[in-house]
């Protein structure tokens, strides 16, 4: 047979295959109700706000440091054709972190790796932990 | 430590479009987190198994020094199978990988073009 028209033509594949997504019950979608996800952390010197953009330059993405909040802003632009299939997210995003702290507002730095953004938050000098020194008299 | 990690890191499809052009299919895949040495393409036959892991562990906390107040994400493994149609030429498949997006291109095969057969006596 040249062509094979049978339905059943490579069933035991496709049935593998159903079983396969069954049998691994952690395989799911990432789907968040706010865009895009941010991971908040600090240390001694630094607050740093990381957050997942796939899909965007470093200078496609805008940054803005106010008095007690950090906005993150930007547009994701879909792509041109006939869609099959459209899971990812598009259009404008802005989200707002509130921060709390004094920070060094001249060292803000943002790096941009592989669709994970980091933005460092260096802390100003006054709200370091400091140790102090106690002399014994 | 860094052995279980990876062994926990939670399974995520990632979000993906499939968009037909003028001359093929793209795949467009949204793997955030992903460095180019970590993804893996595999074609066989019919299927393409798109998978990597994350560099970093699912639990930022475990990353080291810093303290984390606030956590939506975490490094996974992304994983998904596409099948792919007759229509497409294996050989002329291409991907680049561009700030966290994996472009799949599947080019059309020549003889995926509609081709008028001739009726001879």
């Amino acid at each position: 047979m040249v062509i094979d028209f049978n339905p059943f033509y490579e069933f035991n594949r496709h049935v593998g295959r159903l079983l396969d997504d069954y049998s691994s019950p952690l395989t799911f979608s990432r789907r968040r109700a706010a865009f895009p996800p941010i991971n908040i952390s600090e240390d001694d010197a630094n607050l740093y706000v990381e957050c997942e953009i796939p899909g965007l330059a470093i200078e496609d993405i805008e940054i803005t440091l106010e008095d007690s909040s950090l906005t993150i802003k930007g547009e994701l632009k879909p792509g041109e054709g006939k869609y099959y299939r459209q899971e990812r997210a598009s259009g404008l995003f802005n989200r707002v972190v509130s921060i709390n702290t004094e920070i060094e507002r001249d060292a803000v730095s943002a790096k941009l790796k592989d669709g994970v953004l980091e933005i460092t938050l260096p802390k100003a000098e006054e709200v370091k932990p400091r140790t102090i020194s106690i002399e014994a008299s | 430590m860094s052995n279980e990690t990876r062994k926990t890191l939670p399974k995520y499809r990632p979000a993906t479009d499939i968009i037909e052009g003028e001359d093929g299919y793209a795949i467009v895949l949204d793997v955030p987190g992903l460095a180019r040495e970590d993804l893996v393409i595999d074609l066989n036959k019919q299927e393409l198994v798109i998978s990597g892991k994350t560099g970093y562990p699912a639990e930022p906390e475990d990353k080291g020094d810093r303290k984390y107040t606030h956590v939506e994400f975490g490094g996974c493994e992304y994983r998904r199978t596409f099948t792919l149609s007759d229509t497409v030429d294996r050989e002329k498949i291409s991907a680049k990988l561009e700030n966290g997006i994996l472009f799949v291109s599947l080019p059309k095969a020549e003889k995926a073009k509609p081709k008028r057969i001739e009726i001879t006596e």
